[in-house]
């Protein structure tokens, strides 16, 4: 069985502030990590490779930028085989079609691939393309948003997280599984499985020379012609009240709520 | 030149979303003429047709999953001809979006909150929520079909019909799923008083044990209002059907008074659009206390009994609106 997991490092989003007087992002300095969704993505890879023991494979597969390389000492920690990743060209600013593009050709050179594990959404850009485009790409069938995963007789079982139920789908392999927010909770690594990781590759593919594509037919295959962006500024009165007497302090959090028009009443 | 009148395709599973996506596709056209078709995906039979649009294709398919979802959006994109086609941004439509992206290699958005279609009826600009809510994107496509997936609750839902609207039915040749659906568990029926309640408790990961919730209710009495809650007290503990932020519901009260709350940007979406918030949190350095109107530096478990001690004694009730 090879399972490949997709992983993204992506921006640490709570770290994004907003300049309150121009509206502009400052991306500067804001960190960049393997994403909580994408450790979430890694653990279920890791127990599905690990229930199946003896002949199972898994390889972590990342589009981004090359100092991503550092990043990923805990994805092997964790139990990855080895980590591939596909420098990106574009350095996150493509559109999704455009990504998928990429990580389904880095795919076809890793065939052959049973499971494709990736998240139902990345951290920074949460608009969850991947999993759909990728599944509709390569004709795989797509268990959406699973919390749990198991594999017997060729087939891949799933609890889905929908909109309005939970159900229990089985598909046939090969197939692509999206995992929903934290459903598997990453394990702790030790020291050992760090020292262990030291060993693992972290392999570093090119796009046009790895991959065989052309970065202006990627570019032209883009549907995108200008993109702003503003950040959103909060307008809010940002009044903080402190004290040690409870009924002292409520009495000024209720006159203050009150001011601000939320509240009326409590005149004395 | 005079460009032919564009015709905009909206879908939904949901009836309510659907006559919503009948108004963003208005608010797209900007008063210039336009068609306004309507898909409605059936497993039975025959569905009533959705308010406001011009014409309602009915497709029936196996089932209703995002794989024969996407091959009936991309079928009647083609009949009606529609370059711009909205679907609701539920967890359905935005596995379906992306596909119907890949089958009309059209542009692609989530989370949109504004539409706009030139006046040339070719390029189309979209207004989308981004990082979780930081920021607001503005996307101009290239000409060319573009496939939008518009957040819940952005638009009035349309009510009135424009006339006598025809209905057509489709043929979607699907190949049958290769999903085996083995067992399904309802969700419990989200909390239906929240998404209108005039007041929102809002509770966090603040609270040590389900039965303190009991103070968070004594808060939300007096005030005549609801309980919400951030997504680990609901997807982790279990304690909520549902909560409120950027994967979950959203609200726009009177009042939101949050207790033990972090503050973090995806739960913040869910509260954002409320008139005042209030916020009570221990740590002082907690994000939340700059985006609140009014925030309180103190243990909930000895404010809150005090503050709904006050807003007794004192007679204080919620302002008018």
């Amino acid at each position: 069985l090879n399972i490949v997991a997709l992983v993204k490092y992506s921006l640490d989003i709570g770290e994004v502030k907003v300049d309150p007087a121009t509206s502009a992002l400052r991306l500067a300095g804001v960190p960049r990590r393997v994403g909580n969704i994408d450790k979430n993505v890694v653990e279920g890879a890791v127990r599905l490779k690990e229930s199946v023991g003896e002949g199972a494979t898994l390889k972590a597969l990342s589009l981004g930028p090359v100092e991503a390389k550092d990043a990923f000492k805990d994805v092997l920690a964790m139990g990855v085989d080895e980590v591939v990743l596909v420098e990106d060209p574009f350095d996150g600013e493509e559109e999704g079609g455009v990504a998928v593009r990429i990580l389904e050709a880095a795919l076809r050179r890793l065939e052959p691939v049973d499971v494709v594990v990736c998240g139902f959404a990345s951290d920074d850009g949460y608009s969850q393309q991947v999993p759909s485009r990728l599944a509709e790409r390569t004709g795989r069938p797509l268990l959406a948003n699973v919390r749990s995963l198991t594999m017997g007789d060729g087939t891949l079982t799933a609890h889905q997280n929908l909109e309005d139920r939970v159900q229990t789908v089985a598909v046939p392999m090969p197939a692509v599984v999206s995992v929903d927010e934290e459903a598997f909770p990453p394990r702790r690594t030790t020291l050992m499985d760090a020292l262990k990781a030291r060993q693992k590759p972290v392999h570093q593919w090119s796009v046009e020379d790895d991959l065989g594509l052309a970065i202006a037919d990627l570019a032209a295959a883009s549907h995108v012609a200008e993109v702003r962006v503003r950040g959103v500024v909060v307008n809010r009165r940002q009044q903080v009240l402190r004290g040690s007497d409870m009924g002292e302090l409520a009495g000024r959090f209720i006159e203050a709520l009150v001011e601000a028009g939320a509240l009326k009443g409590g005149n004395r | 030149m005079t460009a032919t009148p564009p015709t905009i395709l909206v879908c939904s599973e949901n009836q309510t979303l659907a006559r919503e996506l009948v108004t963003s596709a208005k608010s797209a056209l900007g008063g210039r003429p336009g068609t306004i078709a309507a898909l409605v995906l059936s497993t039975s039979g025959v569905l009533p047709a959705v308010a406001g649009a011009d014409t309602t294709y009915i497709a029936t398919v196996g089932d209703l999953s995002a794989e024969s979802g996407a091959a009936a959006v991309a079928l009647a994109a083609e009949a009606a001809s529609a370059r711009l086609v909205l679907i609701s941004a539920t967890k359905l439509g935005l596995l379906t979006g992306p596909r119907v992206a890949e089958r009309l290699d059209a542009g692609y958005a989530a989370w949109v909150t504004g539409v706009e279609l030139a006046a040339d009826a070719l390029t189309v600009t979209a207004r989308s929520t981004l990082y979780s809510g930081v920021a607001v994107a503005t996307t101009t496509f290239r000409p060319g079909a573009v496939v939008l997936a518009v957040t819940p609750d952005t638009f009035e839902a349309a009510t009135e019909t424009r006339g006598e609207a025809a209905v057509v039915a489709l043929d979607v040749i699907e190949p049958p799923s290769r999903l085996t659906v083995r067992s399904i568990r309802p969700k419990v029926a989200a909390n239906q008083g929240l998404a209108t309640a005039p007041a929102v408790i809002d509770v966090g990961q603040g609270f040590r044990a389900r039965e303190d919730l009991a103070l968070a209710s004594s808060l939300a009495e007096v005030l005549g209002g609801q309980l919400g809650c951030s997504r680990p007290m609901a997807s982790d503990r279990d304690w909520f059907p549902e909560w409120l932020g950027l994967s979950g519901l959203k609200v726009a009260p009177k009042l939101v008074v949050t207790l033990g709350i972090s503050g973090a940007i995806q739960h913040m979406v869910g509260i954002r659009d409320a008139r005042v918030i209030g916020a009570v949190n221990n740590d002082e350095n907690a994000g939340i206390f700059s985006q609140a109107d009014v925030g309180v530096v103190a243990d909930l478990y000895d404010f809150v009994p005090a503050l709904v001690d006050a807003i007794r004694s004192r007679g204080v009730t919620l302002a008018d609106d």
